[in-house]
């Protein structure tokens, strides 16, 4: 069904096809992703960019999937990735059958997909090895037309895969319209956080200039334009290329002049079409596009014969586009034009004959259509089951917002008074109270949680609702899960007061109770009330989740309470319980709460980190490896890096990865791993880490925000870039939750850091006001932590007593203020500040020319401790420090930059500046792997392995493999 | 199309707007050098009414920032990004005019065309700016905010009153920026009527920013349908627009 709409060259545009092909593909490196969101108003010709860019990305080697989505909103979890996988089965279905059929197994699990304790976060799991197999090795593009109606879980999907999370080589090209962003449109905030990612462009798709505007007309008109006309046609357009085109037309079929607008274009020639034309572009604006041809037939009811003149009439006035998957209106426009057109009457006739024709014929989206129709048609009796359907439908792909929507709308149709043909039959036979109790649980499940307070007290008022307690509880879970403490306690305690309370939900409520109460920091009611819990639940059979619950609350409150050893005992006691019991998810949950106690208040981190790997394996063996096992191995990283084994949590965190998790869970490793490469000076790891976490938490997630800034400006400390680090700890100051007061002294750590490597440095002035905020900030830290437990202050007065030591740097560094913070760190046992804190009391102690053998001292231990550490940028500070000094930093023959001296020591020495890490990956180079097979054996990124590689490269100072093997091999041999 | 709308500072403006602030003192260090443009453009410069706009907006959210730092609110996360989505609004406004678009919020543009004069009272014209700013970005900046932070807009939370703490803002800094606009004659006028405007002109933007709050509310149960939010938008834009023109009017010469 050609027109000549596709025929009209692409004008003025050449420049953004480079970009488009350079961004998406040329640009792109191997596991890398990139996205470009293409953004103008209609007509500027978003969608044709897409067209050719796509053809382009094509034929330079790329899976190309294209997908649309749709104005029915939030109607359909997945949408367009389901359609754009549809297209491409249909295309290849006779050509390539082995690629065929990895599409086809990832449309079945579409599918067959259940809702499952794991959710959302599976399914992307399992989507995008999907798209891994179908690739096979290509790069894959992803090209969405129409983003700004993209369903919830697509925006996840997005996000998802583009944080890199799915281990895929993607690049994402969407088409937004720009008059959506406007008012409150979802994708607003996500592309202002994407924009400053490195990866995502968001290119601006401005109308054509006055010359392009000339080219565009005269290819058209197939000569050049008169210059009035041509003049006419620049106003009247303002280089918009979709309107130029059709006043072009109008020119050269000599019609200039007649209309004024487009829409007056438009206008004239729908009301030149021939009658069944007309009721063919009628039809396709009533439907949900693209309108399949069969499906037109039965609306309009044109004999074949006759529906084809039609069609054809309709493309060749250029209101209709047709296309393999069916017919749409040209433009938004015409659309516009046509809805004034119709009769209310004769649309809601339409929308009827759509909804009988699809009801004898499931189709794509049948529920979500069908509901749609039969509600436009003013039949609620029959669009309230297909609702209920589409509604079931959603929730099975665990697009919760949309199964909301659903839900609500089936609501909406219950109450409406019957009209339609169901009249007659009286009011709709529905369970009222079950529609609510679905809408109010999906509403929680997609954050909705004030709509899901308002569910349940229409619930409560209904006389078939559920017993007063279990109200009272569903209240307070829902409040709770809003963050509404101070009423979600109230619902609890009358949940517990309640008569009609059965012993189960007692004990229930009794153990959330205490939860909430622990995270309103108020310990010993937490205490008190786990107790109760506890003395509860054992009367009641099978309440293993309300014993491990309860157990925890009273674990971390005796904690706080310093009572470490009664705590830890009642949470062994309720592993064991668990165990007994055998449910996967109490084993797992009990073994989560044992090692956050032990690494967090407790501060007991080896044995933190051996419970949190032995739970994981143990979480794997019962089957629960996605999240547990991740959150356990996130545990188990985070502790190893703060007792210092750094090679251990590297394994660790690449181990969690590999489960692809997602969300919050793949946040914290993102953040973990992060933390580890800043350590180690791997600047092109870090930034790829704080960028997919960036990506990540532009669905949302701003408790992640502040870890995410302060190593920020770690890293760009490490690269002497303090006006950055500033940058990003201001962004922290302002946006950090004031009772989070444990991030935030580290934050203010990293902010008076910056300003005092910046008068170190005197490349970058210090900013005075930035001072006295971060100081005023650190007073209140400081005061705020008075009150809160022990284990919390004890982190922040570690932080603090760095603070300190660093407005002195501003001034005079005080070896004193150093020498407390070296003792604070080493009391808590963390090496990595400890050696920090011992190079800057060095300095302090060589910068007042005192006592230079104790810095010396200081100068080796820390060297040593940073050494096994693996922490580069540390080490070379101290060497730069110590070079400068004069001090020794070897144990014998090592010379002032702590380099054993090449040439002249023995081999042993040659090796002895490697750290354990660095020894492991040269060994494996002495075996001829590769960086990649190295990186396959230590659990670790093959870029890493690169950057430990040249860090051998330069401290054995040779330049080839071979080089450092023989070197290897030598020392070897002694 | 014709001759670009910012005259000579167009190439600088365009540049500015090119960059979209992230956080909140990236957004007080853009409006400082926007207003640093604005009073360089002709005919007006200093007296341009939208730089009479932008100053007391500058002065306000310097306010905001110093709270931020100063732990004035409960919930920072949200204010500052309510204050970087509330400016991102701003920004958006000015880049449509740039562009000449049609999609130039009505409720900005009777506030831009009169860059070009007829000149304007400095307090009706930073009134039509606050109009525009809190009548029709406010509410749209509010559920873009909470919705990016997994929120909801309910009544007597956290956010509500931090939300609320700008209206004291607002009061705290409004007199003196009254002060500063005037000059020796209306001085005379002022000692007359005492602070009966300053009041007037702090009751005008709590009574709004209440309205914006509703509005806020309204917008989100609608959120996920897109015919009924662009029908919610196109009658804020309205209704603002309705009051600017009246700022704008030789009545609103009254206000000041």
């Amino acid at each position: 069904m050609a027109s000549d709409v596709d025929r009209a060259p692409l004008v003025g545009r050449a420049e953004q096809l480079a970009t488009l092909r350079s961004a998406l593909l040329d640009d792109v490196g191997p596991g890398q992703t990139a996205a470009v969101f293409v953004t103008g108003e209609s007509g500027v010709g978003k969608t044709r960019l897409l067209r050719e860019a796509g053809q382009r990305l094509r034929a330079g080697g790329a899976l190309v999937l294209t997908g649309a989505c749709l104005d029915i909103g939030d109607a359909s979890p997945l949408h367009p990735l389901l359609q754009a996988l549809r297209r491409f089965d249909a295309e290849l279905a006779a050509s390539h059958a082995r690629t065929s059929s990895a599409v086809g197994g990832l449309l079945r699990m579409f599918a067959e997909e259940t809702a499952g304790p794991d959710g959302a976060g599976a399914l992307l799991e399992r989507v995008s090895r999907g798209l891994h197999l179908i690739a096979e090795g290509r790069p894959l593009v992803l090209v969405l037309d129409d983003l700004q109606w993209v369903d919830r879980s697509t925006r996840q999907l997005l996000l998802y895969l583009l944080a890199g999370l799915g281990d895929l080589q993607l690049s994402v090209l969407a088409a937004v319209r720009a008059e959506s962003l406007q008012g409150a449109h979802p994708l607003r905030r996500v592309l202002t956080e994407l924009r400053r990612l490195r990866s995502v462009r968001v290119l601006d798709l401005a109308p054509l200039g006055r010359a392009d505007t000339e080219r565009l007309a005269t290819e058209i008109v197939g000569g050049p334009l008169a210059p009035e006309a041509a003049e006419s046609v620049w106003q009247r357009s303002g280089g918009n290329p979709f309107v130029v085109e059709e006043l072009a037309r109008d020119v050269r079929d000599g019609r200039d002049g007649v209309s004024d607008t487009v829409r007056e274009v438009f206008l004239s020639r729908v009301d030149a079409l021939p009658e069944p034309a007309h009721a063919v572009v009628h039809a396709v604006a009533v439907g949900v596009e693209p309108v399949a041809h069969w499906l037109l037939a039965e609306v309009t009811r044109l004999p074949e014969e006759e529906l084809l003149d039609a069609v054809r009439a309709a493309v060749a006035h250029r209101l209709l586009v047709g296309d393999d998957d069916g017919y749409r209106l040209r433009h938004r426009l015409v659309a516009e034009v046509l809805a004034h057109e119709l009769l209310p009457a004769e649309r809601a006739a339409l929308h009827r004959r759509y909804a009988e024709a699809l009801t004898s014929a499931p189709a794509e989206l049948h529920h979500a259509r069908l509901a749609h129709h039969w509600r436009l048609a003013g039949e609620p009796g029959l669009a309230l089951p297909a609702a209920v359907a589409a509604a079931r439908e959603a929730e099975r792909l665990h697009g919760y917002a949309e199964a909301h929507r659903h839900w609500s709308a089936a609501l909406q149709l219950a109450a409406a008074p019957a009209t339609g043909s169901s009249a007659a039959a009286g009011p709709l036979d529905v369970d009222r109270a079950e529609l609510l109790r679905n809408a109010a649980e999906a509403a929680h499940h997609c954050g909705e949680h004030a709509r899901a307070l308002t569910l349940v007290e229409e619930l409560a008022a209904r006389p078939d609702a559920l017993t007063a307690c279990a109200l009272h509880i569903q209240r307070a879970r829902y409040l709770a899960a809003a963050g509404r403490s101070a009423p979600a306690e109230a619902e609890y305690r009358r949940a517990l007061a309640a008569a009609d309370c059965s012993p189960r939900e007692r004990a229930t409520a009794a153990a959330h109770l205490a939860e909430l109460l622990l995270h309103l920091g108020r310990y010993a009611d937490a205490g008190n009330v786990a107790r109760e819990a506890l003395t509860l639940a054992a009367e009641v059979e099978g309440s293993v989740s309300e014993v491990v619950l309860a157990s925890m609350a009273l674990g971390f409150s005796e904690a706080y309470l310093e009572d470490p050893d009664a705590g830890l005992a009642v949470m062994r006691e309720a592993l064991d319980t668990a165990e007994r019991a055998g449910r996967p998810e109490d084993v797992a949950c009990a073994y989560l709460h044992l090692a956050e106690l032990l690494t967090g208040p407790l501060n007991i981190l080896e044995e933190g980190v051996v419970v949190a790997r032995r739970g994981a394996e143990r979480v794997a063996e019962l089957g629960l490896g996605r999240t547990y096992e991740t959150r356990l191995l996130a545990i188990a990283t985070n502790g190893l890096f703060r007792v210092g084994q750094w090679a251990e949590a590297e394994k660790v965190v690449a181990a969690a990865l590999r489960h692809r998790p997602s969300g919050a869970d793949a946040v914290e490793l993102l953040l973990a791993r992060c933390r580890l490469s800043v350590g180690y000076g791997d600047v092109v790891a870090a930034d790829r880490d704080l960028e997919a976490v960036a990506t990540v938490l532009a669905g949302g997630g701003a408790r992640h925000v502040i870890p995410m800034l302060t190593l920020r400006s770690g890293l760009a400390m490490w690269q002497g870039r303090h006006d950055l680090a500033r940058q990003a700890v201001q962004r922290g100051l302002t946006e950090s939750r004031s009772d989070d007061v444990g991030i935030l002294a580290a934050l203010v750590w990293h902010g008076l850091r910056a300003e005092a490597e910046a008068h170190a440095s005197r490349a970058v002035p210090v900013d005075a006001t930035a001072v006295r905020r971060l100081r005023e900030v650190a007073e209140r830290v400081a005061r705020k932590s008075e009150h809160a437990a022990r284990p919390v202050r004890d982190v922040v007065d570690g932080f603090l007593t760095l603070c300190e030591a660093e407005v002195s740097r501003l001034d005079r560094s005080d070896p004193q203020l150093w020498a407390r913070s070296v003792a604070e760190w080493d009391r808590r046992n963390h090496p990595y500040p400890e050696a920090y804190s011992r190079l800057r009391q060095a300095e302090a102690l060589l910068a007042r020319r005192s006592r230079t053998a104790t810095a010396g001292r200081l100068l080796r231990e820390s060297y040593r401790i940073a050494q096994a550490l693996g922490a580069e940028p540390l080490s070379a500070e101290i060497r730069t420090l110590a070079s400068r000094a004069r001090v020794s930093l070897g144990e014998r023959g090592g010379s002032a930059e702590g380099r054993p001296a090449t040439g002249g020591g023995s081999a042993g020495d040659e090796l002895a500046a490697l750290t354990a890490r660095e020894r492991e990956v040269l060994e494996a180079v002495a075996e001829g792997l590769t960086n990649r097979e190295i990186g396959q054996r230590l659990f670790i990124s093959e870029r890493t392995i690169g950057v430990h590689v040249s860090h051998i490269f330069d401290k054995l100072q040779v330049r080839t493999r071979v080089q450092a093997s023989a070197i290897f091999l030598r020392s070897r041999a002694e | 199309m014709g001759e670009p709308v910012w005259g000579p500072v167009q190439e600088d403006i365009v540049g500015l707007l090119n960059d979209h602030p992230a956080d909140v003192p990236a957004v007080v260090d853009h409006l400082t050098k926007l207003q640093d443009m604005l009073v360089r453009l002709p005919p007006l410069e200093r007296s341009c009414p939208l730089a009479d706009f932008n100053e007391l907006y500058l002065t306000i959210t310097m306010s905001v920032l110093d709270g931020l730092y100063d732990d004035r609110f409960a919930d920072p996360v949200f204010l500052a990004r309510l204050d970087v989505e509330f400016a991102a609004r701003y920004f958006d406004a000015l880049r449509y005019w740039t562009e000449s678009s049609p999609s130039t919020p009505r409720a900005w543009s009777c506030l831009f065309r009169r860059m070009r004069g007829p000149d304007a009272r400095p307090l009706p014209s930073a009134a039509a700016g606050v109009n525009a700013h809190i009548n029709y970005d406010l509410p749209f900046a509010l559920v873009t905010t909470l919705e990016s932070l997994e929120s909801e807009p309910v009544d007597n939370t956290d956010q509500h009153r931090d939300y609320l703490e700008i209206n004291r803002i607002f009061a705290e800094r409004i007199p003196e920026l009254r002060r500063g606009y005037l000059d020796n004659w209306q001085l005379m006028i002022d000692m007359l009527n005492g602070d009966i405007d300053d009041w007037y002109q702090g009751e005008l933007v709590e009574y709004t920013r209440n309205v914006a709050w509703r509005n806020a509310q309204k917008i989100w149960r609608c959120r996920h349908d897109p015919e009924a939010r662009e029908c919610e938008r196109e009658r804020l834009d309205g209704n603002a627009a309705a009051l600017g023109r009246l700022l704008l009017s030789p009545l609103g010469a009254f206000l000041q």
